[in-house]
This record gives structure tokens, sequence and C-alpha cells, in this order.
């Protein structure tokens, strides 16, 4: 076939035309793959972290938590409710003598209040398909010595001068004295009673008789001033250290919905019996806390079995243990504060969450639609920006990358307007030519979509290899932030450590570009047919022009 | 047997405001192995003559029947068939295909393709006697060896008219005489009509009808019949 054999000759012959086309159709196919392919990464990586509820099986939860914006205008009775479930009274004083060593774990409910575990018999199976209960708290745990309390008050010392009188003489003490028997002696003759009414008035009289003149006036009583002594006594210094954690009672009966599922396990098991405890990556870590080691927990020393990595972010905790275990060492008997939900049809997740808030009253009925919106950080950002871009980023390489190529496709078929006009004078149709130069471009457009691909591929593994990661920031459902500060009584530690409890989740992902044939394919098709366009465009151009025209360029 | 007729042959360029008359009413006949060099200063209107000739523009006014038939109502795809197999195309600057060898830019031209082609290339190059020069690609040939190619391919058809528009032009007078020396020989052996647009005068040597070509007009300056 000639016409191979001429496509060939002017591809070959040509080959520095032929590279710099299908170079930069490769490149603006890559940038697509690339593009696209990391545009569906983060949303795969967005999906992850948005849908935390069917991370764990479960389309809808139910709490009573109580939101922070809320806090304000609650009614007296949750008020209440809210201030006993999270109050930390520690009375030193019942806690031992002073000197003693003591630890003390308080549970809270924070802001998810808790509810009779009864409650959940309200949910028959007509209406869900599964649900499993679960308790979360936060424990504040204090360790130290109980210091002694004693506060000194000094008074008495004052000293009284009454100045400007010089002291009696002995001559004028002997004269008062003289006075005094004189008067005595009188009383004595005229038979009255020196002790009697009389008697005193009349001693006293000569007494002051006899007394200096610089005496008079200075008998009279003299007060005190008054004083009140105040001192503040300060927080008795001890090594009292507060901390402050999570810990969660898992529906051990349920192993395909739950706070934490078996397959979430990364080291270790899942619990086999009661007393048992298993702890999340993060806290794990940051703890230095290991399958085999042991946690004590309000003085009941657990065996770690197993480390998870949860993926309900809304409401993840440090510890998880069985829910029944919690129940006990948290004196919260028969009390849980979420329940987890499996609708029966994921259609009808809307429908059922109506009804299960009928059912609760003044519950929150919260499913995955909600938790989406708690999230933020930058994975948010990336994802919100390349949906806001991706759009017209690939429309501008699109048309850049056509431009580029219709410029030199058609620079090149402009270059060759003498060769054109030659065939057309030996007598070839405008349809030959057409298809000379379409087939041209269309094995450029192969040759350039084969090389994107490849380039796309290596940018992905490139991308992948930075290991770039993104952080989701998940609000809890259990905020004790607002309440710290405001019930907490004692020392100024809980605030500090509430803080940097792990509630409130950040969701680290990496950043995992997958390869989609699709996309691969959509790259390979922006190359050929931006080639192929490129040529019609140009060989229809040469096609039009008169062949004389094209003679005459000579 | 009149191959070619022309009458009242008008062709009108506008340049600018003016009207150029590039080809002005010619009456004309070329018979059936005429040997026909048009000759004229440039600007003359013999190249617009001879594009008018070979279908590759249309006249302005006037008729021309090839074979007696008219072709100035005939689409371009028919004039593009008439082209391949009724006329044989040769340029003053070869036009050969860069990225084509010497027997392809030949197979190029042919009409109707078949397994024989590189056969019947070759045949071509060698009546041309460039048969070991084949494979080459025109930018490893000389001029005249270029031209060869160009004649080799203004033949592969069997055209019944040769068309050539300053065959020597580019070409020193012993290389232009070769050519014309092989175009001479095909039209007495085959009978193949030329017709030549020149102004080398030594042209007019190989001719047996020689035309003058002056501001559009036409002045038969020679006929041995």
């Amino acid at each position: 076939m000639f016409y191979l054999a001429y496509l060939k000759a002017e591809l070959i012959r040509r080959i520095g035309k032929t590279l710099i086309i299908a170079a930069g159709l490769a490149i603006a196919s890559a940038i697509i793959i690339a593009i696209i392919s990391t545009s569906q990464g983060l949303s795969n990586s967005q999906k992850t972290v948005l849908n935390p509820l069917e991370n764990v099986g479960t389309d809808i939860l139910v709490s009573r938590s109580v939101e922070n914006k809320k806090m304000s205008s609650l009614d007296a009775t949750t008020s209440a409710e809210l201030a006993s479930e999270n109050r930390v009274t520690t009375d030193l004083s019942k806690l031992g003598d002073a000197g003693d060593s003591f630890s003390l774990d308080t549970f809270m409910s924070g802001t998810m209040l808790t509810f009779a575990s009864s409650e959940t018999k309200k949910l028959t199976s007509d209406l869900v398909k599964e649900y499993a209960s679960g308790l979360i708290l936060t424990v504040t745990y204090q360790e130290g010595k109980i210091p002694e309390i004693t506060a000194e008050f000094k008074t008495g010392g004052e000293k009284f001068e009454i100045p400007g009188v010089t002291p009696m003489t002995d001559a004028e003490r002997a004269a008062v004295d003289a006075a005094r028997q004189k008067a005595m002696d009188a009383l004595k003759a005229k038979g009255i009673d020196p002790q009697s009414e009389e008697g005193r008035k009349a001693v006293r009289d000569a007494e002051q008789a006899a007394t200096p003149e610089r005496f008079k006036g200075a008998g009279s009583t003299f007060t005190a001033p008054t004083r009140t002594y105040r001192q503040t006594l300060e927080t008795p210094q001890t090594d009292i250290k507060t901390e402050s954690y999570t810990i969660a009672g898992v529906d051990t009966s349920k192993t395909d919905i739950g706070l934490i599922l078996p397959s979430q396990i990364t080291e270790g098991t899942y619990f086999k019996v009661a007393g048992q405890a298993v702890i999340n990556i993060s806290y794990a870590q940051k703890n230095n806390l290991k399958v085999g080691g042991k946690i004590t927990i309000n003085g009941k020393e657990l065996p770690i079995v197993g480390i998870v990595d949860p993926k309900l972010y809304t409401n993840t905790a440090d510890i998880y243990v069985p829910l029944a275990d919690l129940q006990t060492i948290a004196g919260k008997a028969d009390r849980i504060n979420v329940i987890l939900i499996k609708a029966t049809d994921a259609k009808a997740v809307d429908a059922t969450s109506e009804k299960i808030a009928g059912l609760f009253a003044g519950a929150n009925v919260t499913n995955s639609k909600d938790t989406a919106s708690k999230v933020t950080g930058s994975l948010m950002d990336a994802t919100g920006l390349m949906n806001r871009f991706i759009g017209l980023v690939s429309v501008i390489i699109i048309l850049a990358a056509f431009i580029i190529v219709s410029l030199i496709t058609v620079f090149s078929v402009n270059k060759r307007t003498q060769e054109i006009g030659t065939l057309k004078a030996i007598g070839w149709k405008n349809s030959s030519i057409v298809r000379q130069i379409f087939l041209e471009n269309l094995v450029i457009g192969v040759f350039g979509a084969i090389l994107g691909i490849g380039l796309g591929i290596g940018a992905i593994v490139l991308l992948n290899y930075f290991n770039i990661s993104f952080s989701a920031n998940v609000a809890s459902s259990n905020t004790l932030q607002g309440l710290s500060g405001m019930m907490r009584g004692f020392g100024g530690g809980p605030q500090a450590a509430a803080s940097s409890s792990s509630t409130g989740t950040t969701a680290n992902l990496k950043l995992n570009v997958g390869l989609d044939h699709l996309i691969l394919l959509i790259g390979a098709a922006v190359a050929i047919v931006g080639s192929v366009v490129a040529g019609l465009i140009a060989s229809f151009r040469a096609s039009k022009m008169k062949p004389q025209e094209a003679l005459r360029q000579l | 047997m009149s191959v070619i007729e022309l009458k009242d042959l008008t062709k009108l360029y506008k340049q600018g405001g003016a009207t150029i008359r590039a080809v002005d009413g010619i009456n004309l006949s070329v018979q059936e192995g005429d040997f026909l060099v048009i000759i004229g200063p440039s600007g003359s209107g013999k190249s617009t003559l001879l594009q008018l000739l070979g279908c590759l523009d249309k006249p302005t006014g006037g008729e021309i029947k090839i074979e007696d038939k008219e072709i100035n109502r005939l689409s371009d795809g028919k004039l593009a068939e008439l082209r391949q197999h009724k006329l044989g195309f040769i340029f003053q600057s070869f036009n050969l295909i860069p990225t084509l060898t010497a027997r392809q830019n030949v197979e190029a031209a042919i009409a109707k393709r078949g397994k024989g082609d590189k056969n019947k290339a070759l045949e071509v190059l060698e009546k041309v006697g460039l048969s070991e020069r084949a494979n080459h690609l025109p930018s490893l040939l000389s001029g005249g060896e270029q031209q060869r190619v160009a004649v080799a391919r203004s033949l592969i058809n069997d055209p019944e008219i040769i068309l050539a528009d300053e065959p020597t032009g580019n070409l020193d007078s012993r290389t232009g005489r070769e050519i014309l020396d092989i175009l001479k020989s095909l039209n007495r052996e085959k009978k193949q009509t030329v017709i030549i647009v020149t102004h080398s005068d030594y042209a007019k040597e190989f001719a047996n009808k020689v035309v003058e070509m002056k501001d559009g007009k036409l002045r038969l300056e020679k006929d041995k019949g």
C-alpha cells in the first residue's frame, strides 16, 4: 500500500517534527492523567473520612450529645444532669492521711449524656437491621501525695502606753496608804463595815484625796482597738498530677457494627473475654503501650490484647474495653451514651433517622451526612480546591495542548503546501490528501498517547513516592473543653489535659493516587483526539487550497 | 484530431484596483502528437495559460475542450481524475515529495494502484535513465536527475498530454536539452502531446509548433503541421 509507505516515510524522515508533536501530546495527556488520578485519590481519601459511620457498618448514630453552642440555652434538668455527670470532687480528707500516696479515676460523660441501656429495646427489628450500644467516657486521672493542710495565726504581744505621767514617788504612795489606813480606822471607830457600800466609798474618797493632782482623771477605762486578721490559704503544694483520657465501652456481642470492629485491629486481637483492653493506635504510640502490656483503670489492671485503628472519627476513644467492664469500673451500671444503628435499607437511612428521632425524644440522631459536615482540614481544602478547579484546569490543559499541537500541525502542513499542491496536480483527490494527513496525525497521536500513559504512570508513581499526607480534623461529638473550668473544682491540670485528649480526632490520610484504566484511556484519548482534530483542520485547509495557489508558493 | 481546443479563453485577475487580463481571449487548437512550445517573457500570462490547460485553475471566460470534452463544468473530483489519467505535469522546481525516494515519487502518481506498482515505477525510471538511483531521496539527486524523476512521474499513467512549466528553467542548457530530448522521443514514439511553457530559445528546436505569448495574447510563430 503506497499510502502506508508514504506515511512511514513522512514520519521517519521528519522524525524531529514527529517527536515534538508526540512529546507535546504526551505531556498534555500525562498532566491530564496525573490531575484526574490525584483528584480521584483525594476524593477517595475524603470518602473514608466523610463516611466514618460507614466505616463501622453504621448508618445512624443516636446519642444525647449536647452541642457546645446550645450549652447556654439548656433546660434546668439537663443542665443539672450535665453537671452531675461531669463533677470531679476530690475530697483529700477522705483519701487518707497527709503524706499518703493516692490515685483516683473520675469518669465523666462529657457532653454525651448517658441513658439507660434498656432504651435500646425501642429499636425493633422491623425498624433497624442491627444495632450496637456503646459508652464513651472521659476519665480524669489524679495521683500524688495527700498534702497537709495547716494555717498559722499569730496574735497578742501588743503594748499599750499612756504617755506623759511620772510614776508615783514612795512618799506619795505612803501618803495614799496612810490616807487609806486613816479612813479604815475612822470607819472602825464609827462601827461601819469597810466592805459595805458606804465603807468602800469612804475609803475610795480618802485615797482619791491623797493621790497627787497629776493622776486625777487617768483612772478611766481603756479599750484596745478591734482588728480583723485575714490570710488566704493557698492550695497545698504537693505532687498531684492530673491527666485525662477517653475510654469507650464496646458492645462485644456484635462484630460487624460497633465503635470498633475486629477488622480494624492492626496488631494483636479483638476482645476474647471480658476484662481485656484494646488501645487506640495513636494513644498507644504516644504512651508507648504494647500488646501484652497492662493498663490500670481505676485501680483495676487490664491486659492489653490489641491495637486498633478506629475509623469512627467522630467518636474515637483512647482505650477500649468491653461495655460491661466499663459500666462496672465507672460505676455506671446499665448506662450507655451512644447507639450505632444499621438501617434495614441503605436507601431508607433518612426515613429511619426520622423515625428514630421520634422514638428518642431529645436525642441526637446523626447520619453520615451530618458527620461529613464536621470535617475540616487540609484534605478538605485540597479536595475542595480540586473539585472547584479540576474542570477548569483540565480544560485549560486540553486547550493549551490542542492549541500547541494544532499550531505545530498547521505549521508543518503549511510547510508542505507545495507538496500538497503537487499531489493535487498529479491527480490526488482532496479525500486522499485528507486521509494521508489524518493517518499521519493518528499515528503521531497514538504514539503520543503511549508516551503520555508512560509519563502519567511515572507521575503517579512519583506522587505516591513523595508520600503526601493530608489531615482531616473531625470535631468530636463529645466536648469536654467547653465544660472544663466550669465544673472542675480542683487544680489547674485537667483543662490542659482535656485539650490534649485525642477525643477530637485528626485523621492523617496518605494521598494514595491509584492507577485507573479509564483515566489512562482518557489521557490517551486527549492525545489522539487532539492530534487527529488538529491534523484534520490542517489538512482540510490544505485541501481547500487551489492547486495553482499551492504551486505558486515556490 | 485535436486534443485540446481553446475558444476565446480568458482569465482575469484582480490586483489591487486594476484588472489584469492574464489570458485574453485565446483561441488555440492542439493536435495529437504536437510538441507545442509557448514562449514569452515573464508576466506574459503563459504560466496561467498552462494552469488553465492543466485544469489547475478555472477560466473567467471562454472554454477548454480536452478530447472534445468541455471541462469548465467538471467537479473538483472529476478534474482530479482527469489530471491523473490524461495529463502529466512537469514543474520548473521539479516538485518532488522530499520524504519519498525517486521510485516512491513516481509511484505517488499512479492512478490505479496494484501489486506491480514498484516495477512499473522502476520501468519508467529506466526510460529516463535513472533506474540506478531509484532509491535515492530527491535531496541526494542533481537538478537534472530530479527533473528526470519528475518526467518519469508524469509518464506513469501514460497520459495523452504532458504539460511542462519551465522544465529547463532551473537547469543548465546541457541538462535542459537532455530533458527536452527525453520529451521529444516520447512525443515521437508514443504520439504523446507535449506542451511546454518556457523562455529558453533552444526549446523551439524541439517543437513542431511555437506560439509566442505577450500581454495575454498568442501569436503563432512556427507551425510545421
